[in-house]
């Protein structure tokens, strides 16, 4: 599987996408919308001469979300333009609260493909970012970084690094609630281990973490098994254990361990559990909604896969 | 008017009778079926009148085994994607014999001169039917199309250097007569130089078969294999461009041009890079695609219209339109000969075929020419199409 779907919405705003040709008049105001910016295909300017655009028909102070999808013609690019050209107008921006970078489906590059680079400045320029959002794991970087108001933390990768994950863990976020990693494959540079994860399972860590997605991982049954014992649990309300390959002896281990029955959703959707299994999960959790969608069947062992890698 | 309708295609097939059945809802006598098979064979008589349809030569496994086996040989199988240029050459071969039969009046001979009278033209079919010609007639006419890699394309080596030259790292490749997807490759060169193909083409013992379920392909070993089995076909390479979409799913437009106007279109939405139904492709909504495409909408229509005007002699052409920039825009990806086995689809509403389907349009519009004597693509758009005598 691969990311097939542009975002709809982000930050609780419709994506209105921004084209330096549009009408002026029918744009949404500033913070009624989440401000997609796409370099095209064919473009002649590229996206520093994209953003300017932006900021000069739309009024930057009033820009509460931004979403950059493409933002290369041509050949590959790293990312890097993109986030010093942001980072760039930080003053002229008082009121942006979130970003995700990157929205590009398979149709524009594949997820592994996306040449990212070091995106902590995205959180210390930006002090009042409560969102941050980001797609893609080749040459990804994060250095570990205090930020006070940040409250949604998301990695989407066919492959995350370990050393981003690690950053995570060493980075105080005391307001952080909801907290996402697509761990991805090894052979596409997720080379996290158990040990990465711990931060995120002692509950010591960020006070106020609500969320916790743990997903699109070769360990998901060991995830599973961790997370069974993992004292956060008890503070979730969502628990995300979805996309990976898991199989009936992680949900084994789930369904063994501490209760889950305060949680309102447990999302374990793309998996290799058996009907026996999916039965005992919905039977144990009769109030949590358990999202067992998109069922795999694996005909031995080595043949499970993640939903998204490439 | 009792015009006697005779169809070149495959007696039985759908596309035979569909368009019988929109004959008989028009008042028209039943069309007679002339086989490609008898047309390829060389074995048959020309109706002495009235006109002539041509019809796809595809799905018939007698037709496909005529033209594709002699080259395939002992490992003929329908499902083998090789053997296009000898398929292609065998159909223009015994069209081209068929167009120059004494019997078969020319379309701007007059009337009153005896014999049959063509719909359609053999020469634009050929052009339909190699996808390069077609690509550097519509570029040349200003209809937008996808940037192409142009040229022959010998081989995977070859193809390899020539990509790299051009800068291109996201490419379809298609073989230039192929249809429905066949032997089609999406092929990625990634930012470190790694390799992805995502073809419905079947890799066994050094054959190419089409399968019905899309694969990916990473090992140079093996994509130079398909390629390079490809290749002597004749190969159209050509840049892919990120589709608009709907519902988190790639869209593209087929829109059937009738008598120079847009009388239907379909929306094809796929999670993979080929949109076509047997891939896994589904119709999306009409609805939705004019309402994202909003103001944009008439030009996209307007860019099938400016793609079939290639093409004057052809009644019918289904156009392949891509949209681009959330819909704002549109390529043109081929034009097809037989683009209109669209069943039950009715006509765009507003449009010169509302509540007709795409056999009955044709009808309205042929009825419509053949009562101004008029050549079958000149059809301006102030003319209304009225219901045929019956």
């Amino acid at each position: 599987m691969t990311v097939n779907d542009h975002l709809g919405r982000f930050h609780g705003l419709p994506i209105h996408d921004f084209t330096p040709t549009g009408d002026p008049r029918r744009l949404p105001k500033p913070g009624d919308a989440a401000w997609r910016l796409s370099v095209e295909y064919d473009a002649e300017q590229g996206f520093p001469e994209l953003w300017r655009s932006l900021l000069d028909t739309v009024d930057p102070a009033g820009i509460r979300a931004v979403v950059i999808g493409p933002w290369w013609s041509g050949d590959y690019s790293p990312v890097d333009t993109v986030i010093a050209t942001i980072t760039g107008d930080a003053e002229r921006l008082p009121a942006l609260e979130a970003v995700f970078l990157a929205d590009v489906t398979y149709d524009e590059c594949e997820i592994s493909w996306l040449t990212l680079g070091d995106v902590t400045p995205l959180l210390t320029t930006f002090p009042g970012l409560t969102e941050l959002a980001v797609r893609g794991g080749m040459d990804l970087v994060l250095k570990p970084v205090q930020h006070e108001k940040l409250t949604a933390l998301r990695f989407e990768s066919g492959g995350l690094p370990a050393e981003v994950v690690r950053a995570v863990g060493g980075s105080e976020l005391p307001a952080l609630e909801r907290l996402t990693f697509w761990l991805g494959v090894g052979e596409y540079g997720g080379d996290a281990t158990l040990d990465d994860l711990a931060p995120f399972l002692d509950g010591a860590r960020f006070p106020a973490l609500r969320h916790l997605g743990l997903a699109n991982s070769e360990l998901q049954d060991e995830i599973a098994a961790a997370v069974a014992h993992a004292p956060v649990v008890a503070r979730l309300r969502t628990l995300d254990l979805s996309m990976g390959v898991l199989s009936d002896e992680g949900a084994a281990a789930l369904l063994e361990g501490q209760p889950l029955t305060h949680l309102e959703i447990l999302d374990l959707h793309h998996h290799y559990l058996s009907e026996e299994m999916q039965q005992r999960l919905t039977d144990a959790l009769p109030d949590v909604v358990v999202d067992l969608g998109e069922p795999e069947e694996a005909d031995e062992d080595d043949d499970r896969y993640v939903a998204v890698a490439e | 008017m009792t015009t006697r309708l005779t169809v070149l295609g495959n007696p039985g097939h759908r596309r035979v009778t569909l368009f019988s059945a929109a004959a008989r809802a028009a008042g028209l006598p039943e069309p007679t079926v002339l086989p490609w098979l008898d047309v390829l064979r060389g074995r048959y008589r020309l109706p002495e009148g009235g006109l002539l349809r041509i019809e796809s030569p595809g799905e018939d496994p007698q037709v496909d085994e005529l033209l594709r086996g002699p080259v395939l040989g002992a490992s003929y199988a329908p499902t083998r994607v090789e053997g296009t240029a000898a398929w292609y050459a065998g159909v223009l071969t015994a069209l081209r014999g068929l167009a120059e039969q004494p019997a078969v009046r020319r379309g701007e001979q007059p009337a009153v001169r005896p014999g049959v009278r063509l719909l359609g033209d053999p020469e634009e079919i050929a052009v339909m039917f190699d996808k390069r010609r077609a690509h550097a007639l519509l570029a040349a006419a200003g209809v937008p199309v996808p940037p192409a890699l142009g040229g022959e394309v010998s081989g995977w080596e070859q193809l390899r250097g020539r990509l790299a030259e051009a800068g291109l790292h996201r490419v379809f490749v298609k073989p230039a007569h192929g249809s429905s997807a066949s032997g089609v490759m999406a092929l990625q060169f990634g930012p470190r130089g790694q390799l992805l193909a995502t073809t419905s083409v079947e890799l066994a013992d050094g054959e190419l078969h089409n399968s019905l379920r899309v694969r990916r392909y990473r090992s140079e070993r093996e994509i130079g294999a398909i390629v390079d089995r490809l290749a002597p076909d004749g190969l159209h390479v050509e840049q892919w461009i990120p589709k608009a979409s709907q519902s988190g799913r790639a869209a593209d437009l087929r829109v059937v041009v009738v008598a120079g106007r847009a009388t239907h279109a379909v929306v094809r939405t796929s999670a993979q890079p080929m949109t076509n139904l047997h891939l896994g492709g589904a119709r999306g909504s009409l609805d939705l695609a004019r309402e994202a495409a909003g103001p944009a909408w008439p030009a996209l229509l307007e860019t099938a219209e400016r793609a079939a005007a290639c093409f004057p002699g052809s009644l019918m052409v289904g156009v392949d339109v891509l949209p681009t920039s959330g819909w704002r825009r549109a390529l043109v990806g081929e034009v097809n000969a037989f683009g209109d086995l669209l069943p039950n689809l009715a006509g765009l509403p507003g449009g010169p075929a509302e509540g007709l389907d795409t056999y009955g349009a044709q009808l309205a519009a042929l009825l419509h020419l053949a009562a101004d004597n008029r050549p079958t693509n000149d059809l301006s758009t102030n003319d209304q199409i009225t219901e045929p005598a019956r």
